[in-house]
């Protein structure tokens, strides 16, 4: 048990270094959604409620994680590519500890990437400022898991070319169907189911729910929570089995 | 001692027989040489027998334990240099090799001696700082083959270690090789028949999943009527069956 935790812990800290040695990865995590934040929040949010702060933070929190999809994918792709995964299944490590190593990794950048939207936010409409940013930090992290696990997902079945592609889905699926860039009121009742099913609505709700408190625990909380932990689960356990058969070389 | 016993090691992807129940022993300390054309099943072999890939037929021992049932424990008793360059791109040289020796449970003690030991063997510590992906490939090799080294396995396997490097990378690598004759089992893939002649202490020969020829350069030159590896290698080939 120690030493597969240390053995993570070591994966931990290469993974987090090339992530953060590539200046793609943190324009595309950090400062383009920072940036469409302050422009979004600085041009629209007096002509419509969905803009103001209270509602945009979250959803951005939510547009970012959707970008971890793309690196963690493109990590894992560009490993294989390399044959650096190979080397590294000659080792002792065990699949399930590449795959804690790839996740530990990405959670720091997720939880950054939550307290500065949440920050930045807070100082451009201080009235959002409350203990609820506490709580939108924390469930960030749960959801981070669900783009995290697709992303890994991604790395092990797709090559490099492909990772891009694949990543596009989740980013534009994020985009389109979690209801932040536009409302949901008016949509055809088709787009709207697919909302409600799918994670990416649900994911950024409970971020949005947690930081501006709930009505309905049930409703608003626990619903979307299952949901998301639904997804979570089956794209980590498909991560999981990819990464390991591609482990065996089949 | 016998580092390396195959038993019918046999490998098949649906309707191809990339190993075709392959027997043969290396001792330990051998530096031994699987020659072959493309096709002819030399990676699928060390892939089998580096734990990378299952076999579907057969077993073979490494320092005794199953290929089928120990692979777990094999791990800690070998290392690989696969054909193409396997470093960790965005870190340094150093940080590379404090990475994998750490990965494989060494001491900070430990570490601190083989990154000492490998800047030594392979001339890396004037690049130690250095990103990996801003390095020649020649210099990646190093790198990747002294990765390999920094757990001082007792069996290396090296996947044609010298493909595309230029000739005097080529042979800097050869001295790099040599020096670590004796010290461990080595079991070498290559393209590049001098390289085999240069290094070797016995020379398999592959065609098609099969072993047509295992022996010293010695056996090779008497069997074949021929006085070169490369020549010997051709006539063995083209020529049939010819077991030592």
């Amino acid at each position: 048990m120690r030493d597969s935790i240390r053995r993570i812990s070591v994966l931990t800290r290469r993974n987090l270094k090339e992530i953060l040695r590539d200046p793609l990865s943190l324009i595309f995590t950090i400062a383009l959604p920072l940036f469409l934040e302050i422009l979004f929040y600085l041009i629209f949010h007096k002509m419509t409620a969905q803009f103001e702060m209270r509602y945009l933070a979250p959803g951005i929190v939510g547009f970012a994680q959707a970008f971890l999809t793309l690196f963690a994918g493109l990590l894992i792709s560009q490993d294989r590519n390399t044959a650096f995964l190979t080397r590294l299944y000659v080792s002792r490590a065990r699949s399930h500890e590449f795959i804690f190593g790839y996740v530990a990794a990405l959670l720091p950048i997720a939880f950054t990437q939550s307290i500065l939207f949440f920050l930045v936010g807070g100082i451009l409409e201080p009235q959002i400022i409350s203990v609820g940013m506490i709580w939108g930090v924390l469930i960030s992290l749960v959801t981070s898991l669900f783009y995290i696990g697709a992303g890994i997902l991604v790395g092990s079945l797709a090559n490099e070319k492909a990772v891009g592609g694949l990543s596009s889905i989740v980013i534009s699926g994020q985009s389109i169907l979690s209801g932040m860039w536009f409302p949901a009121d008016g949509l055809g009742k088709g787009i709207l189911i697919a909302m409600k099913t799918l994670p990416f609505k649900n994911a950024t709700l409970l971020v949005q729910n947690c930081f501006l408190g709930v009505e309905s625990a049930t409703v608003d909380f626990l619903f979307p929570l299952l949901i998301l932990l639904g997804y979570t689960v089956g794209v980590t356990v498909w991560a999981i089995l990819a990464f390991r058969k591609k482990m065996k070389g089949e | 001692m016998t580092a390396i016993e195959l038993n019918n090691l046999r490998k098949e992807y649906k309707d191809v027989v990339a190993v075709n129940d392959l027997s043969f022993t290396v001792e330990e300390g051998e530096l031994f040489s699987l020659l072959g054309v493309n096709g002819a099943g030399k990676t699928t072999t060390i892939k089998m027998l580096s734990t990378l890939i299952s076999p579907t037929g057969g077993d073979a021992t490494i320092l005794g334990k199953s290929l089928r049932n120990e692979a777990q424990e094999i791990k800690g008793l070998i290392d690989v240099s696969t054909q193409e360059t396997a470093v960790a791109r965005k870190l340094t040289v150093e940080e590379n090799i404090e990475f994998y020796a750490a990965l494989n449970g060494l001491s900070d003690e430990e570490i601190r001696e083989r990154k000492a030991e490998a800047y030594r063997v392979f001339g890396l510590d004037t690049v130690a700082k250095k990103q990996a992906s801003k390095l020649s490939g020649g210099w990646q090799r190093k790198l990747s083959i002294a990765l390999a080294l920094v757990c001082r396995p007792r069996i290396l396997f090296l996947d044609e270690p010298t493909l595309g490097l230029d000739v005097l990378a080529r042979r800097e690598l050869w001295r790099a090789i040599t020096s670590l004759k004796g010290k461990m089992t080595i079991i070498l893939t290559t393209h590049y028949m001098e390289e085999a002649e240069a290094l070797s202490d016995r020379i398999g020969i592959m065609d098609r999943g099969r072993l047509l020829f295992v022996g010293t350069k010695e056996e090779l030159y008497a069997r074949s009527g021929k006085t070169n590896v490369e020549d010997a290698f051709v006539e063995i080939v083209m020529g049939g069956d010819v077991h030592a």
